[in-house]
């Protein structure tokens, strides 16, 4: 085990539907409705991930999340 | 079966087990393993549990001071594994040493380092403070299971089997129907899986325990330090009562559910149980209703889970699974302990 990085991949399940809402930790994000399409996709970084943000720029990081670059 | 992650840290026992009247033997990733305390300190000891004699198990042997004497000839090592006596000759032989193992005793919790000793790193090594913090009561048990311990992690990491092996217990319907928020620390090797049911029924296991009569909110944040610490945050309230703005939580319930999740041998595996809670501390009718219950919940898991490995065992090769939404968690643990199972097996110095 070693110190954590900052490098976080969350996946909500949106209530009420089941929709799989990804991101990655470049900010990058993803729909889905498969976990294993879902973490196929996550774990492809940077590999589909343009720019960090396919469908459009976030207004910011997610919540308690720390943003990175491309770095991984 | 899911490959063991060496050079890491795991769970060989509670403190409470291992002390001078025996000696206790436990397998540990398939390394057999005797445990004991030293006189003067009480510091624990972890050597290979064979003589290298006839291989007969020192843990059925005795202690003389802090050396073990070999029950079946009475070779005797120190406790850094030396052999310092061998019957009816003056000469020991230079090989004659059994590998001691890194330990540490933390939290009522007492960890072997399993790898290459000179990577053990004790700051390594996740805390669970409720365990043995003032505050806190907490009931434990462990179990043994015939199965790969693959098949616990997903079991831990998907409660929502709550509401079908342990409805009457923990489960209610809303567990298995709310949504999950997963995150994965992908450096600290950290599953999340946070699941937050805002009105939900008060199951039997709480309902009895609190008091509280009525639907509840209840919270369970899992926090999964691969491979072997399982920590599950629960918090559960009158429906609608939340913590407070200054973040205090006076009228909260909350309960530290930690599991430590450690592979014996192929397909063998250690349930280490605990529950720890921060009300009614003092209240032994509580504690041992909470004993009780759990345990029975616990041997329900144990059930299902030597039931499911008999089962895998005479499926044909090649079968599949299938996965859906619940399964989020689970599946990125899988994923973070094939990582620490590829590091593990690789030369010392690529691990790094």
């Amino acid at each position: 085990m070693t110190s954590p990085t900052g490098e976080v991949y969350r996946i909500d399940w949106l209530p009420g539907t089941d929709v799989l809402h990804g991101t990655c930790h470049c900010g990058a994000e993803h729909t889905a409705e498969d976990p294993v399409e879902m973490w196929e996709w996550m774990l492809g970084h940077p590999e589909g991930h343009p720019e960090g943000h396919p469908e459009g720029p976030p207004e910011g990081p997610p919540e308690g999340h720390q943003q990175r670059g491309n770095d991984s | 079966m899911t490959a063991f992650a060496r050079n890491q840290w795991y769970v060989a026992a509670y403190s409470h087990e291992v002390g001078r009247e025996e000696l206790l033997g436990r397998t540990i990733l398939g390394e057999p393993l005797v445990f004991y305390r030293t006189e003067e300190d009480g510091a624990p000891v972890v050597l290979h549990d064979r003589c290298v004699h006839r291989r007969y198990p020192l843990s059925e042997s005795r202690l003389d001071g802090d050396r073990i004497v070999c029950g079946y000839h009475g070779f005797t090592y120190d406790t850094t594994g030396a052999c310092v006596y061998v019957p009816g000759q003056k000469r020991i032989p230079r090989t004659a040493r059994v590998t001691s193992y890194p330990v540490v005793e933390q939290d009522s919790l007492v960890w072997v380092w399993i790898g290459d000793p000179t990577l053990a790193d004790p700051q390594t090594i996740p805390r669970a403070r409720h365990l043995d913090s003032p505050g806190w009561t907490t009931v434990r048990g462990m179990e043994p299971i015939d199965a790969d311990y693959g098949l616990l992690v997903d079991n831990l990491l998907d409660l929502s089997h709550e509401t079908y092996l342990h409805g009457g217990y923990i489960g209610t319907p809303e567990v298995a129907r709310t949504p999950i928020t997963t995150e994965v620390d992908e450096g600290a090797g950290i599953v999340r899986v946070s699941r937050r049911m805002d009105d939900a029924e008060c199951p039997p296991f709480y309902a009895r325990s609190t008091g509280i009569e009525g639907r509840i909110t209840r919270w369970q944040d899992i926090e999964y330090h691969a491979p072997c610490l399982y920590l599950l945050h629960s918090r559960i309230a009158p429906v609608g009562v939340l913590p407070e703005a200054d973040g205090s939580d006076p009228n909260g319930f909350h309960t530290e559910i930690t599991y430590a999740i450690t592979p014996s041998a192929e397909g063998e595996v250690y349930d280490f149980w605990m529950v720890s809670r921060d009300w009614e501390t003092e209240d032994t009718e509580v504690t041992e209703f909470i004993r009780g219950n759990n345990h029975t919940v616990v041997m329900q898991d144990v059930d299902a889970l030597n039931l499911l490995q008999r089962t895998l065992g005479s499926e044909r090769t090649g079968y599949q699974e299938l996965s859906i939404n619940i399964d989020t968690g689970g599946l990125a643990a899988r994923r973070i302990l094939a990582r620490l199972v590829e590091e593990g097996d690789k030369p010392v110095e690529k691990v790094q």
